[in-house]
């Protein structure tokens, strides 16, 4: 009790002395916690909408459309406890302030089913007293921005246009959010779905199986697809609309995670250098407390509890921080406790073991307070020879001579500089790369920038049109379809466009392109999820139509996680294929797409769809804004790890300096030393991390590339450029920090006599 | 009456690499309550070694050492360090005043250290600093005293306990004359009060304020012996004594 007492006084007053540096430290801390709590949460999957969803509207694990009512018993498969619909489904467009957006129209029973039950979350469910009712699934809600009350137009494929009234709005867990995956949903009264499209050959009929066991859905499924042969559209498990609700949080958490992970690293060994230049500039201090008679123990405790008190502070802060940025994203709910426990209390004993080394190397200190402290002297370390060989400056030599004389603070400085300057110099890659999104699409797969569907003209008229523009360079004609593959028990995307002797100019970058029909690109997800390597041949069925073709090439694929085999529109049956579905409009250089738009829109009275193509980077801005943030936090860790160096440099040397004076070196070039000192160690770090950094960027950024599916060949390193002024940035900071200490050291009257 | 601090026998040695150096060469010392040691020898005699040893700073290598009848030499530095806190106040040379506290911290602290509450320890320090002429200093920092006041303060530091004894290791080596009879002036009015004093010191005329004369020379006690004392100053007996 009474060395807490006295304790805490010392603890105080040094605090006191060096606010700067501890306020620096609890930010450090407490950016890195509060970016390794956000990663924890975007990546645990309670933030993930659909086991909220699924579990609320009691979901269904597998969905199934076929053309025609399914005549089979679903209900007897083993493993399926219970069957929603089969409901009939007809695809529309809605028409909303002057756009055109694709949905299906789903005729539900006014009472709500048992299993994969939409919630109302406002307004009311289908009503048969007002037929023209119609609820709107939530996400395509919000991005048509209807209201309950609000009407609602509907162009059937037959042209016809209908108008019925938002009655409610509606979660579900059936399908991803729009416009991420499309078409919309919303759901019609049975009879109100017959009078806007009576032909049934239209329609499609979807089904719903609820499995006592989720893990089941492979097995179940595949026998679907076997029952159900020709009849079967498509078909996708609970595990695709999971991945499609998660996918950007997931690339954010990874991203956070490993800057709070590395940068974790950073923090603790800029606190270790921090406890441990400062426990060498108090060892005197320290001796003398223990000939007043604190103990071996209460020293190293003291100091334990000095440093780690700013660390768990940090800690506390950043945790604060990161649940409270969750909660304003996400919900309340969002933040689940045992990640977030976990993180605090890692993090707080990484503080504690950071400083737990130089606390116990302080109370070891001897009690005798006048015994000398200095750094090892006496020799010229390599370099300074070096230096003084080529006839450098003395002021050079000196600090050159002074930045080795500690080796662990020297190494623990520049290594210190090293690890925030490789994260910033990947956090410049990823901006780089999506700059390169940006720049240049057709590296990423989006080579034409509009798609125009032929809407109320016919097809050759529609391509007539387009290919009259005169900002347009290139149209190919293209359709997606679903194809089913046989063990795999879900549907993938094929995407035929153009033709297989002129293909659309896909990034291929592995293999080669496609160059004849019955062969095809595809996507880094679609290898994985059918296990397949370039070279294998893949058999595909396309409503009953067998689609044979060898993948010859990978190429780099943005949408829907990979999971697309991309061939000439040649390859497939001509059923499929003509009429295209779309036309895929590649611009000259400099047009610009609006513009285009526009006189398309014109020139066919309203009569085509255009629609301009959204780029990833664009998907992924927030992710720029992260970069921002985490590059502010690892300054902050460079700068306290640099404060550390320059306060250590100075105590070491300050006798040195009367010394150096009374030889007539000028106050400049004592600044000069002193500078030279701390700066070699920057450069040094900044370089070696800038290097470290570069080194490993692209094949970061690929990697990260590789797990999403959009594949390896998007990494791109920071341009020469960004990274010279980076650097320049980081010493030029780092010089200016070091340069005030620096000045006031060389102006002080320092006694020689003083020790 | 027990003594103070006795030593028998006490060695240092420091092992200079391979190369044992020998700063305290068997030193048999005896110090008796209330009296006031001066410890004197050329630089490198070993007397600054043997006030450390004496508390507890460093360890002896052979030896004994008995503060107030206890053995004390076999103590590990962690029951050194408790005894310091109470039996042994502790002047350097260089001040070594915390540099982070004010004035009134340094003071207050080894009183908080060995237990006293924030009021008794506030009470003290006043006292103290008020005997020594330094009330208004109180919340300086030490770097704003000069090194006279500075002495005073670490001096009220080393009182502020009340120890059996106080080691003072060259205390006035590092200030002017003025200072130096400052701090002289201070050291004889506690030892007045019956405060034991171990006194390092290279200065003669420093030395000449102490009871006794204790000579080192090669880490070995050459010469030990009193001070006769004047009774009174009279002008009569300072021409006597020539």
């Amino acid at each position: 009790m009474s060395t807490a007492l006295a304790g805490s006084r010392w603890i105080k007053a040094d605090l006191r002395a060096r606010k700067g540096q501890a306020v620096l430290t609890v930010l450090a801390v407490a950016g890195i916690v509060a970016a390794l709590i956000t990663a924890a949460t975007l990546l645990e999957e309670g933030t993930n909408p659909w086991r909220s969803l699924f579990a609320r509207t009691d979901g269904a694990h597998v969905w199934l459309y076929t053309d025609d009512r399914p005549d089979v018993s679903l209900n007897g498969i083993d493993g399926v406890t219970r069957v929603a619909g089969p409901y009939r489904s007809a695809p529309v467009t809605v028409a909303q302030d002057g756009k055109k957006e694709p949905a299906a129209l789903r005729a539900m029973p006014a009472t709500p089913p048992g299993v994969a039950h939409p919630v109302v979350a406002e307004g009311r469910w289908l009503d048969p007293s007002q037929p023209d009712g119609v609820v709107v699934e939530r996400s395509f809600a919000e991005s048509l921005r209807l209201r309950v009350g609000a009407p609602f137009t509907i162009i059937a494929l037959s042209g016809g246009r209908h108008t019925l009234y938002v009655r409610g709005i509606a979660d579900s867990a059936e399908q991803g959010f729009y416009p991420q995956w499309t078409p919309g949903l919303a759901y019609v009264l049975p009879l109100m779905l017959d009078r806007i499209e009576p032909m049934l050959g239209r329609s499609e009929w979807v089904t719903g199986l609820r499995l006592a066991d989720p893990d089941a859905t492979q097995v179940v499924s595949q026998r679907v697809v076997v029952m159900l042969e020709d009849k079967l559209q498509r078909v996708y498990t609970w595990r695709e609309v999971r991945a499609a609700m998660e996918l950007d949080n997931r690339l954010l958490g990874t991203l956070l995670a490993l800057f709070g992970a590395v940068g974790l690293v950073a923090a603790a060994l800029a606190l270790a250098n921090a406890a441990g230049g400062r426990v060498l500039t108090q060892l005197r201090d320290l001796a003398t407390l223990k000939s007043l008679g604190f103990t071996r123990g209460q020293v190293a405790l003291l100091l334990l509890v000095e440093h780690g008190a700013l660390g768990l502070l940090g800690v506390m802060a950043g945790a604060v921080a990161g649940w409270g940025v969750m909660v304003l994203m996400l919900g309340s709910t969002s933040v689940a406790p045992a990640p977030m426990l976990a993180i605090v209390g890692g993090t707080a004993l990484a503080v504690l073991a950071a400083v737990g080394v130089p606390a116990w190397r302080g109370g070891r200190t001897p009690p005798i307070p006048d015994v000398p402290s200095g750094p090892p002297r006496g020799r010229l370390s390599r370099l300074a020879r070096l230096a003084l060989l080529v006839r450098l400056p003395p002021a050079l030599v000196l600090g050159t001579r002074d930045a080795f004389t500690r080796r662990t603070p020297a190494f623990l400085t520049a290594f210190g500089l090293a690890v925030p300057m490789m994260m910033i110099t990947i956090g410049l890659g990823v901006w780089a790369t999506l700059d390169d999104f940006a720049d240049h699409p057709e590296q990423v797969g989006q080579h034409a920038s509009l798609y125009v569907r032929a809407g109320k003209v016919e097809p050759a008229e529609a391509r007539r049109i387009a290919e009259s523009d005169p900002g347009v360079a290139e149209v190919y004609p293209g359709t997606e379809v679903n194809a089913l593959s046989p063990g795999e028990a879900r549907s993938v995307r094929v995407r035929a466009i153009g033709a297989s002797a002129t293909p659309y100019p896909f990034p291929v970058v592995e293999g080669r392109m496609y160059g004849r029909p019955g062969e095809a690109v595809a996507g880094q997800g679609l290898l994985d999820l059918l296990g397949v390597e370039i070279g294998d041949r893949v058999r595909l069925t396309v409503g009953g139509t067998p689609l044979i073709v060898r993948i010859v090439g990978r190429n780099v694929e943005p949408d829907q996680d990979g999971e697309v085999l991309s061939v000439g529109l040649d390859s497939l049956s001509a059923k499929d294929a003509v009429p295209p579905e779309f036309y895929a409009l590649a611009l000259k250089p400099g047009a610009d797409t609006a513009e285009v738009r526009g006189r398309l829109l014109a020139e066919s009275g309203e009569g085509l769809e255009v629609q301009e193509v959204v780029n990833p980077a664009d998907r992924l801005a927030v992710i720029r804004v992260i970069i921002v943030a985490l590059i502010g936090v690892l300054a902050l860790i460079g700068l306290a790890n640099l404060l550390t160096a320059s306060a250590l440099g100075l105590r070491d040397h300050a006798f040195d300096l009367a010394v150096l004076k009374a030889m007539g070196l000028t106050p400049r070039q004592v600044m000069a030393t002193l500078v030279t000192a701390t700066g070699l160690l920057v450069v040094l770090g900044v370089g070696a991390g800038a290097a470290a950094g570069m080194s490993v960027v692209t094949s970061l950024i690929d990697l990260q590339g590789d797990t999403s599916g959009v594949g390896a060949g998007i990494g791109r390193a920071p341009s020469a450029l960004t990274l010279t002024i980076a650097v320049l940035t980081a010493v030029g900071t780092a010089l200016a920090v070091a340069l005030i200490p620096a000045r006031r050291a060389a102006r002080a009257q320092v006694p020689v006599t003083s020790r | 009456m027990t003594s103070v601090i006795k030593t028998v026998n006490l060695v240092k040695i420091y092992q200079d690499g391979a190369l044992p150096v020998p700063a305290v060469r068997g030193v048999d010392l005896q110090v008796e309550p209330g009296e006031f040691v001066a410890v004197m020898g050329p630089s490198g005699s070993g007397k600054s070694t043997l006030v450390h040893l004496l508390g507890g700073l460093d360890t002896r290598t052979s030896g004994e050492i008995w503060l107030d009848g206890k053995r004390v030499d076999t103590l590990s530095e962690s029951a050194w360090a408790v005894l310091r806190r109470r039996r042994i106040g502790f002047v350097f040379q260089f001040f070594n005043l915390v540099a982070n506290m004010t004035v009134g911290d340094n003071v207050e602290l080894p009183a908080l250290l060995a237990g006293a509450s924030p009021k008794v320890a506030r009470e003290r320090r006043e006292s103290l600093l008020a005997a020594l002429n330094l009330t208004d200093r109180a919340d300086a920092a030490p770097a704003q005293l000069s090194g006279g006041e500075q002495q005073r303060v670490a001096l009220a530091r080393a009182l502020a306990n009340q120890p059996a004894l106080l080691l003072a290791d060259e205390p006035t080596g590092n200030l002017d004359s003025r200072n130096t009879r400052d701090v002289l002036r201070l050291l004889g009015t506690v030892h007045k009060e019956g405060q034991t004093i171990v006194m390092v010191t290279h200065d003669a005329r420093v030395a000449s304020l102490a009871d006794r004369v204790v000579s080192l020379f090669d880490g070995e006690i050459v010469d030990d012996g009193r001070i006769a004392r004047r009774r009174t100053g009279t002008a009569g007996e300072v021409i006597d004594l020539r």
